[in-house]
């Protein structure tokens, strides 16, 4: 699920974000921004601040963004997968789309129950002589602890609105956020186990092959407290270049109430 | 196995307590994308390169994606960098630092490079690469997380120094390096007092003089990869050619070194298109020509041969030189006729060599870089050009940085004409101009080397055009048919030539030839010891030739 279609991003994102789009026209779009938007991604601090000092209405901008690589050319920002306008996207994401609590939508004339689950997207980085990561969705039902993965998957089937819909009520977790969390976290290492670890053990190998090159060189001086820490330092360089470590980041996550139903269809075939 | 695990507790304190203050919530839409971001900008692989996609504007030749692939995967990130002069080692290192960035591996990073090229790095980092550098300023803010370019020299100064040697880099850089491979320096001390992750040594020539060049290099990056240095010594001994000739040696140096040379990376370079220009003196200056040597033969100073070579390039020059000589110098047996020379030269008309570069470029709208050795040539030039309609602007080594940037922008925007004194080897690049005037040739080939690599590097696209000048009758044909020609200097690109000429004790040409000329009784017996000085160098670029199978990196990948 990650992006595919660059310029539906873009647009998304700014509709989502309250923007207009001015034009939009063959992989070339115009957005008016909002005052928060061009605060947010513009970088005039200065012309915010002023405006606000003065107590007047801002202008925010209009900014224009070309997809389309065979129109780089004309006026306009290029964005792809490398620019920095994108990256910084991302970045005001991490924060705009960290938390959630969404209700599914459903029209009803009788009052519902919704069940309630936590979803965590997890970021796992796996760094030894190399490095690369993974990513997780769990979903765990908050009433009998059924565990869904992948989550988003599923989740992206229904539709889903911030507010509780009308003649429907949720029922109360039985298990806590907390210990939720603490079971999935505990989850994601059980995962963990059953991974292959050749990539920890070759950089364990490497660090003491390092190692022992590092002693060798310095055999001779050992008696010199300077060279003693000169060895110390390249000690400590070596390890925090090869020591295998793991680390689990949340990239977001929310609560999720869902009807029965729809609790029962996440929670089959996983 | 022992592996650390980082979790992350932060984030379930951060939704308990939106719960309790009901938001602020995020939309479904905004939830959705930041999960698709998180999926874009993930690294599944341990290995590859991932920064070429986040790239798009940039062609990286295959030769460079290679070079950044083994200092990553097969030296984890610490290794000498060591291509040729123009093939883009720059370009290597910001692709390394960009696939670390992208990976999380970098955030704080030290670029010490030249003085004069901090501006330029800043500017390919940022453009090139889209990273973030910062030149270290006035006010130098050492301890965050960012991109730093500075100057070695600013850095290894206090109040800096102590800072920068408490900061934990993730990655450092250290430009021009060769100049580390003495270990007693201050400046190797600095830079193995580093606190270091990722380390990059960038030089074209890894060793200038020494095997024990490349052993202190090298002990910067893995110290003990060439065993301590008496282990070093005992094994290998002190002969550079040890490099070349010991096999073990040779494996352990590609483990730690990638060296691509121009005739392996496949690349179609651009031709390099040489052409001597021979310009006669006009019958007044070929007579003030040989009036001067007869004058400077007769009483032998140290500028005597200056002057010679100072008429062949500008009445100004020599004017000047032989002004400041007859006041600072007591004794000069034959002052009168240096006295009367200075009214010859008074007299004479404008020189040979300006009025054919009208002639070369007068007609053309394309631009050309002019290197002369003198500044007073330089001036006279501009001042020449400029009556004759074409726009110019000067540079010299000594310009300040943010000068010489300026001139440099003036030349590519709006000047047909760029008038050096200086190449200042390590200095700007000008691939948009590929027609370059060698006014007056200088005696050091190297130096000549760098200008020409001043436009005939990577990214030049056209064919580049080299002119030189060189004038009939006078000591320039000498050096010109006698020296340059015979090396080939000029059709191969000299690369091994600095090797060539430490290894046979020339520290400077230059020199060498001021001494031929002025110890040579006559014109024949100059030309023979020419001669024999390119006929020694020659014979030893043969010998290289055959012996020199190795081709640093490219056996092992």
């Amino acid at each position: 699920m990650a992006i595919e279609n660059l310029h539906e991003f873009l647009t998304d994102y700014f509709l989502a974000n309250q923007c207009e789009l001015l034009e939009n026209d063959n992989g070339k779009v115009t957005i008016q921004l909002t005052d928060e938007m061009d605060e947010l991604i513009m970088n005039r601090p200065f012309y915010w601040h002023y405006i606000k000092q003065i107590g007047q209405k801002g202008q925010p901008m209009k900014i224009t963004f070309i997809t389309n690589p065979d129109r780089q050319n004309e006026q306009g920002e290029w964005v792809h997968f490398g620019s920095p306008r994108l990256h910084q996207i991302f970045r005001t994401l991490t924060r705009q789309g960290k938390i959630t609590r969404q209700y599914e939508q459903i029209v009803s004339i009788q009052r519902q129950p919704l069940i309630p689950w936590l979803v965590l997207n997890i970021k796992v980085s796996y760094q030894g002589k190399h490095k690369k990561d993974e990513l997780l969705s769990y979903g765990l039902q908050l009433i009998n602890g059924t565990l869904v993965s992948p989550m988003m998957e599923k989740l992206s089937l229904l539709n889903l609105q911030p507010a509780i819909p009308d003649y429907c009520y949720t029922i109360s977790p039985l298990i806590h956020n907390k210990s939720a969390y603490q079971r999935l976290i505990r989850y994601v290492q059980d995962y963990l186990r059953t991974k292959d670890y050749t990539w920890a053990k070759e950089s364990w190998d490497h660090l003491y092959a390092e190692g022992k090159l590092l002693e060798h060189f310095y055999k001779e001086e050992q008696a010199e407290e300077e060279k003693q820490n000169q060895l110390q330092q390249a000690l400590n360089e070596i390890e925090s270049r090869f020591r295998p470590r793991i680390s689990i980041d949340i990239i977001n996550g929310g609560l999720f109430y869902l009807t029965q139903g729809s609790s029962n269809v996440v929670s089959s075939g996983s | 196995m022992n592996i650390q695990l980082n979790n992350d507790n932060a984030f379930i304190e951060e939704l308990e307590s939106a719960i309790q203050q009901d938001g602020p919530f995020s939309s479904w839409k905004l939830f959705q994308m930041s999960y698709h971001a998180a999926q874009t900008t993930l690294t599944p692989e341990f290995t590859g390169l991932t920064a070429p996609k986040h790239l798009p504007h940039m062609e990286f030749l295959p030769h460079q994606l290679d070079c950044a692939r083994q200092i990553i995967e097969e030296m984890n990130g610490r290794g000498l960098l060591a291509d040729e002069v123009g093939l883009g080692k720059t370009i290597e290192a910001g692709l390394i630092l960009k696939e670390y960035m992208i990976r999380g591996l970098v955030k704080k990073a030290l670029i010490l490079v030249p003085a004069s090229l901090v501006n330029q790095w800043v500017l390919e980092l940022s453009q090139k690469f889209y990273i973030p550098a910062v030149s270290q300023g006035k006010r130098p803010v050492w301890d965050q997380n960012s991109i730093i370019v500075s100057s070695i020299d600013t850095a290894k100064r206090q109040p800096h120094r102590d800072i920068i040697l408490e900061q934990e880099y993730d990655f450092i850089l250290i430009d021009e390096a060769h100049k580390l491979k003495n270990h007693k320096t201050k400046n190797y001390e600095f830079v193995r007092a580093l606190k270091k992750k990722y380390c990059l040594l960038l030089t074209a020539t890894p060793v200038q003089n020494k095997l024990s060049d490349i052993f202190n290099l090298v002990s910067i990056l893995k110290p003990g990869h060439l065993g301590n240095y008496e282990d070093f010594t005992a094994t290998y001994g002190k002969d550079r050619n040890n490099l070349f000739n010991d096999d073990h040696l040779k494996q352990l140096i590609q483990k730690v070194m990638v060296r691509n040379r121009r005739q392996d990376t496949k690349v179609d370079w651009t031709d390099r298109k040489v052409k001597t220009i021979w310009i006669t003196f006009s019958e007044a200056e070929q007579k003030a020509y040989n009036q001067l040597t007869s004058i400077t033969r007769e009483a032998d100073t140290f500028s005597s041969i200056t002057l010679t070579r100072e008429l062949c390039s500008s009445r100004e020059a020599c004017y000047l030189s032989m002004k400041k000589m007859l006041q600072q110098e007591k004794a000069i047996s034959n002052r009168e006729a240096y006295q009367e020379f200075l009214k010859v030269i008074e007299e004479l008309p404008h020189h040979a060599k300006a009025a054919k570069v009208v002639e070369l470029i007068g007609d053309t709208e394309e631009k050309y870089i002019i290197f002369t050795e003198y500044r007073a040539s330089q001036l006279y030039l501009q001042w020449y050009l400029q009556q004759h309609g074409i726009t110019s602007v000067p540079y010299r080594g000594g310009f300040k940085r943010g000068k010489k940037d300026w001139m440099k922008q003036l030349f590519q925007n709006h000047a047909q004409v760029l008038i050096a004194t200086e190449a200042g080897g390590e200095g700007i690049n000008l691939q948009f101009c590929n027609n370059m005037i060698n006014y007056d040739l200088p005696w050091n080939p190297m130096r000549l080397e760098q200008r020409i690599g001043r436009i005939h590097r990577f990214g030049q696209q056209q064919d580049v055009h080299i002119y030189n000048f060189a004038i009939r009758n006078t000591m320039e044909e000498h050096v010109l048919n006698l020296l340059y020609e015979k090396i080939h200097l000029f059709e191969r690109v000299v690369g091994n030539l600095d090797d060539i000429l430490a290894e046979l004790d020339i520290k400077d040409v230059e020199q060498e030839i001021q001494t031929i000329f002025r110890e040579s009784e006559t014109e024949g017996e100059a030309k023979i010891k020419l001669d024999n000085l390119s006929s020694v160098i020659s014979l030893r670029q043969d010998q290289l030739q055959e012996q020199e199978d190795w081709n640093g990196n490219r056996e092992s990948s």
